[in-house]
């Protein structure tokens, strides 16, 4: 699989949106203010040939990038192959800047969960991830961003807590970092951890791309947490995650909106975006005082 | 292998609600019929009950429309 172009070499920080059919219209009509438009990978295994058509024919006009959410890297189980093999035709038609996936599991046993759930925290799914990533870049040509998850249970059976696991995955495969930043702030909030102390303990030269979303609380045995349903506008807290993120991180940032529902008109999701691109352009002016700061 | 066991463990009581209700009713016991080890047991017994269901109720919903991660 060729890639058009190294994501770290991508010469700016830029702002998109994830293709759904609803947003289709709004997301043509405004390709001046998208940079890059991320398209589920799993959609299109079986999508009609009209549709993979009009899928490259976005891809002519802009940039796209393909993400997984079916794989269930994160696990002690093997990747099923034939998805791998599914991907890698996909990368092949489409030809992303980059794929990524969850550092999740999603079937055990045969129970398909039919959603990302987040693995024990233990060697055997840091070995397991770690052997999937390789089977995944051999088989697509590339290895995936991965992606951290949420999660609303503290994952039982756990030997390491969610920094040091995923930064074990991370050392041990060629993948870089797609940082959900919803997700870092949903699980900070619900496992009381300091999201920005997070962000600081993760190897900055890998976070490559970034994600953006919202939530809602929901409740049981009397206890509140967040969920992150990709059905709300993105808190403040997770721009300041971003700006954080860009005070930090040395490459450019591929920043990607994602809503999945109740969705609000074009424009309400375009001023997201260009609130993003405050967060960011802010995060680097931070970045490069320090700099001259240092120079000085 | 046992790691593989421990993951498909989670994953029925994730998603199959009688499950469920009989490992919360019985943890251990239902840990045991599974064949996990006695660590596993352990930290079944500690389960996050709040996360567990809340889990599972997003989960159900998340079936019942198409969502993207």
């Amino acid at each position: 699989m060729k890639f058009k172009e190294s994501l770290k070499n991508t010469a700016r920080d830029r702002v998109g949106l994830g293709w759904r059919r609803e947003l289709a219209v709004g997301i043509l009509s405004n390709l001046d203010r998208i940079d890059v438009v991320e398209v589920i990978a799993d959609d299109l295994f079986n999508a009609p040939r009209d549709e993979r058509r009009a899928l490259r024919t976005l891809s002519a006009q802009t940039k796209v990038v393909l993400h997984g959410v079916s794989l269930g890297l994160a696990s002690s189980a093997p990747v099923d192959v034939k998805l791998l093999e599914k991907t890698a035709r996909l990368c092949e038609a489409v030809e992303p800047e980059y794929w990524s996936e969850h550092l999740a599991f999603v079937r055990g046993g045969g129970v398909e969960i039919g959603h990302l759930t987040a693995p024990p925290r233990t060697d055997d799914t840091i070995e397991g991830a770690a052997a999937n990533l390789e089977r995944a870049r051999a088989v697509v040509g590339a290895a995936p961003l991965v992606e951290n998850i949420a999660t609303l249970i503290d994952p039982p059976g756990s030997d390491y807590d969610e920094i040091d696991w995923i930064n074990r995955i991370i050392d041990s495969s060629d993948g870089d970092l797609l940082l959900d930043l919803h997700n870092l702030h949903a699980n900070a909030t619900n496992f009381g951890y300091d999201s920005i102390d997070f962000l600081k303990r993760l190897p900055a030269e890998r976070i490559v791309a970034a994600h953006l979303a919202g939530g809602k609380w929901v409740e049981a045995l009397g206890e509140r947490r967040l969920l992150d349903d990709h059905l709300h506008d993105v808190p403040d807290p997770v721009y300041w995650l971003l700006t954080e993120l860009a005070a930090l991180t040395p490459h450019p940032l591929t920043v990607i909106l994602e809503r999945d529902g109740a969705y609000p008109p074009i424009e309400i999701l375009l001023r997201q975006l260009d609130r993003a691109r405050e967060a960011v352009a802010e995060g680097r002016s931070r970045q490069f005082e320090q700099i001259d700061q240092e120079a000085a | 292998m046992s790691a593989e066991r421990f993951e498909a463990f989670l994953a029925k009581i994730y998603v199959d609600e009688a499950s469920r209700e009989r490992f919360l009713a019985d943890p251990r016991g239902e840990a045991a019929k599974a064949g996990l080890s006695d660590q596993e047991i352990e930290a079944l017994e500690k389960i996050d009950r709040a996360g567990l269901i809340l889990t599972a109720r997003s989960l159900l919903n998340k079936r019942r429309r198409p969502v993207k991660k």
